[in-house]
């Protein structure tokens, strides 16, 4: 069988999700016998436009990435969004609690005429993608797992069971029983509970669990299902409905807390 | 069944005889946190804390481990199989009564055929040597008929005066026993431990409001849809009641290819009936896939299901699930809960 050709390719992002799959040291090699690579900027000079594979790290936040996404969508046959920009916005939805013009001066000050500027969204919200790894950064046990399944042809759907399932699974101590506030309850598993494994809460990075409702297959969470996870939180531990936003702001923006132009928003 | 007295340096004696031949599981301080505990391999006798009052994780753990690999596997013609089984034998210490039970519950749900082989041969492995312990607020094993139990344990302790009482319950508990310096029990060191489970009960303030039986009558009966609804709104769904369960013993298994894709290992891992996909099958179509209809599930499948099948409730009492509820829906209150609506109910027919 003909080797499939590989390629790698990043919008705004900090790009760590690339450096963490060179983290796969060894065990990267191998998997690449499997391959050919035919674009890495991180990695290697040069590049092909041939390839099969195209992983996207990265959030799309200009006009010109709407078009050069839509341009690999259609190069690949396989596109795999890479991380939790790529997947679900990440921190570069942050900015969209902001009108576009406000943030890009907040940053720019008087350059910010300079810049092109849409509201952030992941790879997901512009072209279909076959394949999501989730993470800030990637878990290198699912990047291993769906490279795997892209090479067998099976089909890989990210966990929909909350954090709690794998720090159980470690006797990872419950980080509610040191008061601290966590969004494991809530949160996609499949990065082995990493953070309470150092005794850190869980903040989000891999995204909100699906709705309960299956019937309604979409991925992403209603802004009342938020809202309501939300109030549950702050009313359990006696924050306000601010601190808890904060909470989950960090990474589970899109689309929920995306501003809209015509809103009125006091920031 | 024969009683013998051991004093604490007896007792410490017996551990680090034991230790010496064998590795040994036992709650011990967890070094995250002070004061919480849980089952670990203990790396010195001194590591054991019989006087700790609850882990998170169930001592099931030392027979059915969280995660495990079940066997390996080479493709090809025929394909070649590679079942990974522990032979040698071990020791679990410091196990509370409701854990006892919660054991022999697994001892009997898994021996139905087709036999659980990976449970069966670790149960082998296991001296197991079981405490007396003082409860918390979410105790309820008096409710639970498992305040004393002691089955499967080989050995049990319990504190008095003297030191431990020192139960021997099998042939294989008298010959751990056999070296070791030890008085046999008066009439008074007996007394000292009826009195400490005396004490115990007295101190359990959870109750159960129903019997067994007639809570049985109230999930098969039905008709209780809204008050599932309105636990299920307060539920996250995060598997965590079951995944601290000392009786729940359902699991999902999946295959881990390593990067020759021609070979690979068989996992196993604990299973909750409360996350999403549980009941999904072919086609996306779910048994279970509101909220409410898995809340109500727990319940029924641990106190009607297993209870008809069984002649006993799947729940020990222990609590836990209701300690490590982020959203406080506590075992007993519910079962409470329902039993005062079907009161109410029945009063106004």
């Amino acid at each position: 069988m003909k080797k499939k050709r590989i390629a790698f390719f990043d919008f705004a992002c900090c790009e760590g999700c690339q450096l963490s799959v060179l983290q796969l040291d060894e065990k990267l090699l191998d998997l690449l016998d499997h391959v050919e690579v035919a674009a890495w900027r991180e990695v290697m000079t040069g590049e092909s436009d041939q390839y099969d594979v195209a992983f996207c790290e990265g959030s799309i936040t200009r006009e010109t990435d709407i078009h050069r996404i839509q341009n690999i969508r259609q190069t690949a046959d396989i596109v795999v969004s890479l991380g939790s920009c790529a997947s679900i916005g990440c921190h570069n939805a942050l900015k969209n609690r902001w009108p576009t013009k406000k943030a890009l001066e907040i940053v720019y000050g008087e350059q910010a005429k300079h810049f092109d500027s849409i509201p952030a969204r992941p790879i997901t919200a512009v072209v279909d993608v076959d394949y999501q790894v989730l993470g800030c950064p990637v878990s290198l046990t699912e990047f291993e797992a769906v490279f795997k399944c892209i090479l067998t042809g099976q089909a890989y759907d990210p966990p929909n069971e909350p954090v709690c399932v794998e720090c159980k699974r470690n006797d990872y101590l419950c980080v509610f029983e040191k008061g601290q506030i966590c969004l494991g309850p809530v949160t996609r598993c499949g990065c082995n509970a990493i953070c309470t494994a150092f005794g850190e809460p869980c903040h989000g990075c891999r995204g909100l669990l699906d709705q309960p409702n299956l019937e309604a297959a979409a991925t992403v969470l209603t802004a009342d299902h938020l809202h309501k996870i939300m109030d549950a939180v702050a009313h359990q531990y006696q924050l306000t409905r601010e601190e808890v936003l904060d909470k989950f702001s960090l990474y589970n923006n899109w689309p929920e807390l995306t501003f809209e132009e015509d809103d009125t928003h006091d920031t | 069944m024969q009683s013998f007295v051991l004093s604490s340096e007896q007792l410490n004696v017996l551990f680090e005889t034991l230790m010496a031949k064998m590795p040994m599981m036992g709650p011990k301080q967890r070094s995250d946190q002070p004061g919480f505990y849980h089952f670990d391999w203990l790396k010195s006798p001194g590591e054991l804390v019989l006087h700790y009052t609850t882990t998170t994780i169930p001592p099931k753990k030392a027979f059915f481990p969280p995660v495990e690999t079940m066997f390996s596997f080479k493709l090809g013609d025929p394909p070649e199989l590679t079942h990974i089984i522990e032979d040698t034998p071990f020791v679990l210490a410091g196990v509370h009564p409701c854990d006892l039970a919660a054991i022999k519950a697994l001892d009997d749900a898994y021996s139905v055929p087709p036999a659980d082989k990976r449970w069966l041969a670790n149960r082998r492995r296991a001296i197991i040597i079981g405490s007396d312990c003082l409860p918390d607020e979410y105790c309820f094993c008096t409710s639970m008929n498992t305040a004393d139990a002691r089955l499967p344990c080989d050995l049990f302790l319990t504190p008095i005066d003297r030191g431990w009482l020192c139960e021997v319950h099998t042939d294989a508990g008298k010959n751990v026993l056999k070296n070791i310096q030890k008085d046999t029990a008066q009439k008074k060191d007996i007394e000292d431990a009826s009195q400490w489970r005396l004490q115990k009960a007295e101190k359990i303030s959870t109750k159960l409001n129903i019997n067994f039986e007639a809570f049985a009558k109230i999930l098969e009966a039905g008709g209780l849809t809204p008050i599932w609804k309105e636990i299920a709104d307060r539920c996250y769904s995060c598997g965590s009641c079951n995944t601290t369960c000392p009786t729940c013993f359902c699991f999902n298994k999946y295959d881990e290819f390593d990067t020759t894709l021609t070979s690979g290992i068989r996992k196993r891992v604990w299973d909750s009936c409360q996350l999403p996909e549980f009941a999904m099958v072919a086609g996306e179509h779910n048994f279970r896939g509101e909220r409410w209809e898995r809340v109500k599930h727990r319940w029924h499948r641990k106190f009607l299901y297993l209870f008809r099948q069984f002649k006993r409730p799947y729940c020990t009492g222990c609590g836990r699930c209701s300690r490590a509820c982020t959203a406080d829906i506590n075992m007993a209150d519910v079962i409470n809960q329902l039993a005062a609506a079907s009161e109410k109910e029945r009063s106004h027919a």
